[in-house]
């Protein structure tokens, strides 16, 4: 055989190689659970990409792979219309969800109130015939928040979020591009408040809303109840007199075909030990310490006898 | 397909070309900025490449630039650009895509310019020696004139490229056309990312072709050109 | 008032100790999802480049498509394949795949093309098929054209695949999204540097291969 030939040979079956460890490999295809049943596979995913979310998903991840589960973890999924349809698709199987935002998805008609159990029956009602399993509502409840700067708030004597009325349309508002789309964000302070800004600038659920109100770019931020970041900075969160933010108790969603009496009381344990403070202790570790939700979720599970 | 249809729909609402957020405004912004930073690229790199070109020194520079150039990921040069931009307290938005889309434009224009005057036949520039031209006018009237073909393409590969690229520039809360698709993707309206697809890659066609047509304009007549 | 951010060193070396296996593991799904999409493009490529070789009128139409897969912004072809195949190595390779077919299928081609007249007569006159001329002339003749086109791809794909961080995966585009993500500058410029590494070592790597399949064109060597 010519040496340059069997150069070409040793190319082309390295490409065979590839493809076949391609047909053989991968992830298994899309979303196949092949076996999920007992102590099978399962993925953790997020409803948002933002710090607490992760968090809360990393510690559903953990208390899971402790008991004997092989987990995987999908961290990055932008917005809650992602994840519906990866959960729906089964490639992920269980994620922590707001309970009224939740609902409010599901049922665009529904009514969404303070009350976390309320709430989470309505979810349930509204998973009948899903794939889908709502567990146990934690106390930890984070609700959108309307947020302007300690100047801002000083200059335009704002201290309420139907301050904002008058001079909204004179005002930059900033969040996440799905806010038009959402509910608790500019549609419902259209309806509830009559409030309509001059303009809206799509961020994002964090670090770019953060640093557009800091940097003046935005006059009103859309951020979150929990975020550490609105007390570090000294920012000021409107106090929403009308209500229109309803009970957003973080509540784990999981694929009807994975749950089981071991996967429930796991994850309800980890609903029982979060609260409102303690989770935005957490966040503030995450966002401003710059530590990885991996690494404080396990602290908290530690302390808390999880794991 | 239905998908393509809804884009189609979502392409003729009017309700798309009105605003800040419409089309006409988002296209604006996408071919401004895409224009800025070749044309800013352009003014720097130009005249680098024919300095270095013509003298021959600095031709490591270039070369390792521009592998160098090359295998950066235009998501990384982006991500990067944003704690840099806000260090320098520039803000979000424009600068950041700015730097990272300039940075993305000089290496294909750098390198093609020191080639295009590299390549040109060392004869030619003897003979124009020997007619008594100085350096100057030999770059100007003559290596300028034969390597513009060349250079002309870098600056059409340059172009599509920030084009493409300005489509992640919504992630630093910039505008233009990938704020469709960005935001698109977020709500799962698939009719406005595969709307604003649609657009960039007209756009992306539209200066290929343009550019393309510039650059058999720019070719001399007078003298054949080594490819 | 100061971004918290703005006073951050560029990179904390302690993140980089406690993150090394992720970032260990990132950089096999950097590299394996490179390797996969070449490998596939090449496996598509070749034969359909051999084809398009042997009867040029499918060659216009074949560029063509290539070339208007290459013109869809990767982003969206990425976020608009998720509706479809999910966020799974699918979707990614569907995307990062059909990049690179343009640059293979017109390097395959030109490498047939560059494959000189007299070589192919002498060969025939030896009494050569058609298949011991592709299998013994042509294709080794080819092969430093269609290397070059490797090259460019691999780096290419190593570039989009830092993309594909925003449909969960993204190999080391994972620390760089979550850098964005929580605005920390550590990730991000680590996932930059390696991203870079890793395409220039393909590159060089590539090149010492290009350069050790054929001995015969070393003094025939121009500027890329």
């Amino acid at each position: 055989m010519a040496i340059r030939r069997s150069k070409k040979n040793l190319f082309l079956s390295l490409v065979m190689l590839v493809v076949l460890a391609a047909c053989g490999g991968g992830d298994g295809g899309g979303g196949g659970d092949a076996g999920g049943e007992a102590k099978g596979e399962l993925t953790v995913g997020v409803s948002g990409a933002f710090a607490e979310n992760q968090i809360v998903a990393e510690m559903y991840a953990q208390v899971l792979e402790d008991a004997g589960y092989t987990v995987d973890r999908q961290l990055d999924i932008g917005s809650r219309e992602i994840s519906q349809t990866a959960f729906n698709n089964g490639e992920i199987d269980v994620v922590p969800e707001y309970l009224a935002s939740l609902l409010l998805f599901l049922d665009p008609d529904a009514t969404a109130t303070g009350n976390a159990s309320e709430n989470a029956e309505k979810v349930r009602t509204a998973l009948q015939g899903k794939n889908a399993v709502l567990l146990e509502p934690s106390g930890a409840n984070d609700t959108n928040a309307i947020v302007v700067t300690g100047e801002t708030a000083e200059e335009r004597n704002l201290e309420k979020v139907s301050d904002l009325a008058p001079i909204a349309g004179e005002l930059r508002f900033g969040g996440p591009p799905e806010c038009p789309e959402r509910p608790f964000c500019i549609p419902g302070l259209r309806d509830t408040y009559g409030i309509t800004f001059r303009e809206f600038r799509p961020l994002d659920t964090g670090p770019l809303t953060v640093a557009a109100l800091e940097g003046g770019e935005i006059d009103v931020a859309l951020l979150f109840s929990t975020s550490s970041v609105i007390e570090d900075k000294g920012w000021v969160l409107l106090e929403d007199d009308k209500n229109l933010q309803a009970a957003e108790n973080i509540t784990p969603l999981v694929r009807q075909d994975v749950v089981n009496d071991e996967v429930t009381e796991l994850l309800n344990g980890v609903s029982e030990a979060l609260t409102t403070e303690n989770i935005t202790e957490l966040n503030a570790r995450v966002e401003i310490d710059n530590e990885d939700p991996a690494d404080v979720a396990q602290e908290f599970l530690e302390d808390e006898g999880l794991l | 397909m239905g998908v393509i249809g809804e884009a189609i729909q979502w392409l003729t609402d009017p309700v798309n070309w009105a605003g800040d957020g419409g089309i006409p405004h988002r296209m604006l912004e996408h071919m401004e900025i895409s224009g800025l930073t070749v044309l800013a690229a352009a003014l720097i790199a130009i005249p680098a490449g024919l300095a270095i070109g013509h003298s021959g020194r600095g031709r490591f520079l270039v070369v390792s630039l521009s592998n160098v150039g090359r295998a950066i990921p235009s998501f990384a040069i982006l991500a990067l650009a944003l704690p840099i931009t806000i260090k320098l307290g520039l803000g979000l938005g424009f600068w950041p895509t700015f730097f990272a889309l300039f940075a993305l434009a000089v290496p294909p224009i750098l390198t093609n310019t020191y080639v295009g005057v590299a390549e040109v036949d060392r004869d030619l520039v003897e003979a124009a020696r020997g007619m008594g031209m100085a350096d100057g006018q030999i770059l100007r009237r003559l290596e300028l004139r034969l390597a513009a073909p060349v250079i002309m393409v870098g600056l059409r590969t340059a172009a599509v490229e920030v084009v493409a690229t300005a489509t992640l520039a919504a992630l630093v809360a910039w505008g233009g056309l990938g704020r469709f698709i960005i935001d698109g993707f977020a709500v799962r309206d698939d009719a406005r990312i595969l709307g604003g697809a649609i657009l960039v890659a007209v756009l992306a066609i539209a200066t290929e072709l343009v550019l393309g047509g510039v650059e058999r304009l720019a070719r001399p007549r007078t003298v054949s050109v080594r490819a | 008032m100061i971004l918290a951010q703005a006073d951050e060193p560029l990179v904390e070396p302690e993140w980089v100790m406690r993150n090394l296996d992720r970032i260990g593991e990132r950089l096999v799904e950097h590299a394996y999802l490179t390797v996969l999409a070449v490998g596939i493009g090449l496996a598509i490529c070749i034969p359909l480049g051999i084809l398009a070789y042997r009867h040029r009128r499918i060659y216009p139409p074949v560029t063509w498509l290539a070339g208007f897969l290459y013109t869809i912004p990767s982003l969206a072809l990425f976020a608009f394949l998720t509706a479809y195949t999910g966020l799974t190595t699918l979707t990614a390779e569907i995307g990062l795949v059909s990049y690179t077919l343009l640059i293979l299928i017109r390097n395959v081609v030109a490498g047939l093309d560059s494959v000189p007249l007299d070589t192919k007569e002498s060969a025939r006159a030896m009494g050569y098929t058609d298949r011991q001329l592709l299998l013994k002339v042509e294709l080794p003749l080819a092969l430093p054209v269609i290397l070059a086109g490797v090259r460019v791809a691999t780096v290419t794909t190593i570039g989009l695949v830092t993309v594909t961080s925003l449909i969960g995966k993204g190999g080391l585009g994972f620390f760089i999204l979550q850098g964005m993500r929580r605005f920390f500058n550590t990730p991000i410029v680590v996932g930059a540097v390696l991203s870079v590494l890793l395409a220039v070592s393909a590159d060089l790597a590539l090149l010492g291969l290009q350069k050790a399949a054929t001995p015969w064109a070393r003094n025939r060597a121009r500027t890329a």
